[in-house]
């Protein structure tokens, strides 16, 4: 009788109220514009006491941003330095993740990167640099390729440690089922990892922009860092603080427009029960 | 089939195992009881071949093999469907025809309308229902089930049981079903096994399997006295 079918489901599911989240969500909202208010309090009292050679009023600074924008130099330098952004945040993001994968599966190949990791996290930014302008002169490759190596440890730190704590219950229950290893991965490994990825992702993006703007000071004849070292050459203060808020921005769009609903979808299935 | 000949299991000075023999035959039904902590979990492990025994042969007449784990082990970041149609897909069946069968399974365990819940906003038992269902819907040869209904209520027991055995009777199914409840293993078994406390295994005589029938009637019956 293989056809019949249970009735009564006497079990209620458990349900889940999305009230008091979405208060304290309303709630972290107005504490983190609070805390964006003080930010600019503080700084337009500084500015009251300080040389403005030494530090631009939030007034001044939004004037120089307009005069950027209207001038069409601050899209042409953004879209330079986004450009090398995220060819090299892909570039040593996807190297990471890939290599980080196969040492978090294989303890040999773990090993086998140790070394890799430790110098590249250890060697200093600025030495990386010097040696990017050495190889590749100045321009877009030695930014993308700083980029690409200061981003590569952290993402592959991530994936290692995400794919280390892959929950082997649920590995021994494909194995039993025969999962082929395409289903294994991305119905078992990938889902798994999802999280720490992401959060590798964010803490690299954050890394990337502070190393694009470095290679551009340093090894680049353009981009938001280089004409921020313009400006800072010329003391023209209202316009490196202009720069410094564009690169605010920009890491304000990655982070709350692409990272932030990224980590939210993949962390789905871990609130849905809470 | 399902044969264990001479096995041995280790975990480091402890002896586990020693000298282990069971044969279950083609659509037997063999339950194996004993005290939480006495081993039947890794009888089971070892049948499936999560871990290998340390000496002698586990052989098993099919590789199509299912089991339904104590914890649950579903994907938590799939729906209740997926869980049941991804082992499917595992064994080649189509998408579309996988989650149709799938559908058709969380049915039969009583789950319909759930199709689309995550393990984490059903209960223990309806979890568990998604397990027996998963275990089902592959048609395996072999079925090994470590206490399947331990979360399940007291109501549902009867009627999950009832498509158990006729799904394994339909199917010629060789199950080995793990668990600590006496009665439950007889609703359900051909033969039971206990694990004995020097973890050798003891085959339940038909006077055995009597007097725990007899036990089981006269404690019902008294609480049905103490009702009335």
């Amino acid at each position: 009788m293989t056809g019949s079918t249970l009735s009564g489901k006497t079990e209620s599911s458990p349900r889940y109220s999305r009230t008091r989240g979405s208060k304290s969500c309303r709630f972290g909202l107005v504490c983190g514009a609070l805390g964006v208010v003080a930010i600019l309090v503080v700084w337009q009292i500084l500015s009251l006491v300080v040389n403005p050679v030494f530090l631009a009023s939030p007034g001044d600074t939004a004037k120089a941003l307009v005069r950027l924008a209207w001038e069409g130099r601050l899209w042409v330098e953004l879209l330079i330095t986004l450009k090398r952004l995220v060819t090299g945040l892909l570039l040593g993001a996807a190297a990471g993740w890939a290599l980080g994968i196969l040492a978090g599966l294989d303890r040999r190949l773990r090993s086998f990167f140790e070394p890799v990791r430790w110098v590249v996290m250890t060697v200093p930014a600025v030495i990386i640099a010097m040696l990017a302008m050495l190889w590749f002169g100045l321009g877009d490759s030695t930014v993308i390729f700083m980029v690409a190596v200061i981003v590569f440890p952290t993402m592959f730190v991530n994936t290692v440690s995400g794919a280390m704590s892959v929950d082997t219950r649920l590995v021994e229950m494909a194995r039993v089922y025969r999962f082929p290893r395409r289903l294994m991965l991305t119905e078992v490994y990938l889902p798994a990892i999802a999280s720490p990825v992401l959060a590798g992702l964010t803490l690299a993006a954050g890394i990337g922009v502070r190393a694009v703007v470095l290679g551009e000071v340093l090894g680049a004849t353009s981009g938001i860092g280089h004409a921020f070292s313009r400006a800072h050459s010329w003391l023209e203060t209202d316009e490196l603080f202009a720069w410094i808020v564009v690169l605010l921005l920009l890491m304000g769009v990655i982070e709350f427009g692409a990272l932030r609903p990224l980590r939210k979808r993949a962390a789905r299935w871990r609130s849905a029960g809470s | 089939m399902i044969s264990l000949a001479n096995v041995s299991k280790f975990f480091g000075s402890l002896v586990l195992f020693e000298n282990l023999s069971l044969h279950v035959g083609k659509g037997q039904i063999v339950a194996i009881v004993g005290p939480s902590g006495s081993g039947k979990t890794t009888i089971l492990k070892m049948i499936a071949g999560i871990i290998s025994p340390d000496r002698g042969t586990v052989t098993l007449g099919s590789p199509h093999l299912s089991y339904v784990f104590q914890e649950t082990r579903l994907l938590p970041w799939r729906s209740a469907l997926d869980n049941v149609a991804i082992p499917l897909r595992a064994r080649g069946v189509e998408k579309t025809a996988a989650r149709a069968t799938a559908g058709q399974w969380l049915k039969k365990v009583g789950l319909e309308g759930f199709e689309n819940y995550r393990p984490a906003e059903l209960s223990g038992g309806m979890a568990q229902r998604v397990a027996i269902a998963r275990a089902l819907a592959t048609q395996p040869h072999i079925l090994l089930m470590d206490e399947p209904l331990a979360n399940v209520d007291v109501e549902l027991k009867a009627s999950l049981l009832e498509l158990l055995v006729s799904f394994i009777r339909k199917n010629e199914a060789t199950v080995v079903y793990v668990t600590h409840e006496l009665t439950e293993a007889l609703q359900i078994a051909d033969r039971i096994v206990e694990v004995m406390p020097d973890r050798s295994l003891r085959e339940l005589e038909l006077s055995d399997r009597v007097a725990v029938a007899r036990d089981w009637l006269a404690r019902s019956l008294g609480k049905l006295g103490a009702a009335l």
